[in-house]
């Protein structure tokens, strides 16, 4: 039995040296989270739901009267599905083995859908963010902060610990928390409606004829910004805080509201006091002040 | 003996089902179709009357029994025999609510046992005597706490991954609803018909319900 030896020329090893690296990174970048893009032709007024338990979720309106989705995954461990049943789109994040800790079941999604698509997103932490799309949306979240621009429909969102914010939003404005601050900027939105306990909130925007604005917290600052051609009727209640006020209201003429009589209140109208404006806190402060 | 016309049937015969049978009505029944029908018809609405007439007026004993288990056993009501033996399994109850997820039922008895509070205690924004508010009050809120504080330990108890940091964050904001629900309490104890005060607590107390539902939600996920 004979033996062979085979030794490497010098350009074998030059070869060598610039081949395996190459072949060893190829098999990293392989082995690493998959991303994924899928499309989906949908009609008008399609839903989109997305159920993700972190990590960061971006939609954008487009012209295209379809859905597409690109996924990251934060590992191997972590599937994304992504499948439509009619016009509904349905996409969600889950374990794809059972080691995966809740903590490290992220994904993060960039979607495009119809502007007039309706949206039902869950997304326990990281963000979310959605711009132009004019449809209804739910967003649900425990840390997730939801950031909203040039939306419109009827919104309703619920954070935990989350913050909000809403800037050029239209339509109507449901937003609650716990510990979560709002800031909701620019809204031409005729019925606003937000609480939080310990977060502050603040409302920059139109008072449109009619409309309803009722913000509520425990403790923190409740801002509202004015300019002297709005007209609402005022009801601004601090249980345990302060009120401050720059607007000057035209008081009423027989006091109505019951709470009058506890904490620092103050009652009022504003020019034709066309808009309904609640503000109440249980220790915080209340600023009405003009607007720059 | 004179005959009968369907006519004069019609008028005797409340009498005949009654058990009247004189010899004319017999003889018209014999020979009248429509009258016979109609005889009939009668009587068998009548015997399942009677089968009607012989089933109990009110439900049976194991439907109190087990109505009075299931509210014994959320503290509505406190057991009169408290060393009678255990009751018996309320298997229909069970069965009733075994199709719909716990996270669901807890939600929907929390908002409940919420919406029960704010109906017991008088319309929002109306004026409330003082004795009649505090009467309400404490009929009503001090189960309406007791219960949420109940329902907090049994979740905080199934939370599976108490360690992560969804799990870290609701408990985080379940210590800020509580410390509110205390504040709000001590208002309303201290001005009872604050009404502000009163929205402030019914707020806090629907916010913890809320909580607590995520939270067995994810009790039962695992998430």
């Amino acid at each position: 039995m004979s033996t062979t030896q085979t030794t490497l020329t010098p350009w074998q090893w030059k070869t060598a040296t610039l081949i395996v690296p190459g072949l060893l990174i190829c098999s990293a970048v392989s082995a690493g989270p998959k991303r994924q893009e899928q499309h989906f032709k949908v009609d008008a007024h399609p839903v989109i739901t997305i159920h993700n338990p972190n990590g960061m979720i971006t939609v954008k309106a487009w012209t295209k009267a379809e859905v597409m989705v690109i996924s990251t995954p934060a590992s191997d461990q972590v599937d994304v599905d992504a499948e439509q049943m009619g016009n509904r789109v349905d996409i969600s994040t889950h374990a794809a083995s059972q080691d995966v800790s809740s903590d490290d079941m992220r994904a993060d999604y960039q979607i495009n859908v119809p502007e007039d698509a309706e949206l039902q997103i869950h997304d326990d932490s990281g963000e979310v963010n959605v711009s132009n799309v004019l449809g209804d949306m739910n967003v649900e979240t425990i840390g997730a902060g939801v950031d909203l621009q040039d939306t419109a429909g009827y919104l309703t969102i619920k954070t935990v610990g989350g913050s909000f914010q809403c800037i050029r939003c239209a339509g109507q404005v449901e937003v609650s928390s716990i510990s979560g601050s709002f800031k909701l900027v620019d809204l031409r939105s005729y019925h606003v409606h937000a609480q939080t306990s310990t977060g502050n909130i603040l409302f920059d925007g139109q008072f449109l004829p009619n409309g309803t604005y009722r913000l509520k917290n425990y403790s923190g600052a409740i801002e509202v910004r004015f300019s002297p051609g709005d007209s609402f009727d005022l009801s601004a209640m601090s249980l345990r805080g302060t009120v401050n006020n720059q607007a000057a209201l035209t008081p009423k003429a027989h006091p109505q509201h019951f709470y009058s009589k506890f904490g620092n209140s103050l009652f009022g109208t504003f020019n034709a006091g066309r808009a309904k404006v609640e503000l109440s806190s249980f220790d915080g402060t209340i600023n009405i002040l003009k607007r720059d | 003996m004179a005959s009968m016309t369907c006519r004069d049937f019609h008028h005797e015969l409340d009498k005949w089902m009654d058990g009247e049978r004189p010899a004319n009505a017999q003889s018209h029944l014999k020979s009248c179709v429509h009258c016979g029908a109609l005889v009939a018809d009668l009587s068998a609405i009548q015997s399942e009357a009677e089968t009607w007439d012989s089933l109990p007026s009110e439900p049976p004993e194991r439907i109190w029994t087990a109505l009075r288990t299931q509210l014994e056993s959320e503290g509505l009501i406190e057991d009169p025999h408290p060393e009678t033996p255990e009751p018996r399994s309320i298997g229909w109850w069970n069965d009733l609510f075994a199709k719909f997820p716990r996270p669901v039922l807890a939600g929907a008895y929390l908002a409940a046992l919420v919406a029960f509070a704010f109906a017991m205690s008088g319309t929002r924004g109306n004026h409330v005597k003082d004795v009649k508010w505090l009467d309400g009050s404490t009929i009503v809120s001090s189960p309406l706490s007791a219960q949420l504080d109940s329902a907090e330990v049994a979740t905080v108890a199934s939370m599976r991954q108490p360690n992560s940091a969804v799990a870290a964050s609701l408990h985080q904001n379940l210590a800020i609803v509580d410390n509110y629900i205390a504040l709000c309490e001590k208002s309303v104890r201290e001005e009872p018909e604050n009404e502000a005060a009163r929205d402030f607590l019914y707020d806090a107390y629907q916010q913890k319900a809320d909580l607590l539902t995520q939270m067995s939600e994810r009790g039962e996920t695992g998430q």
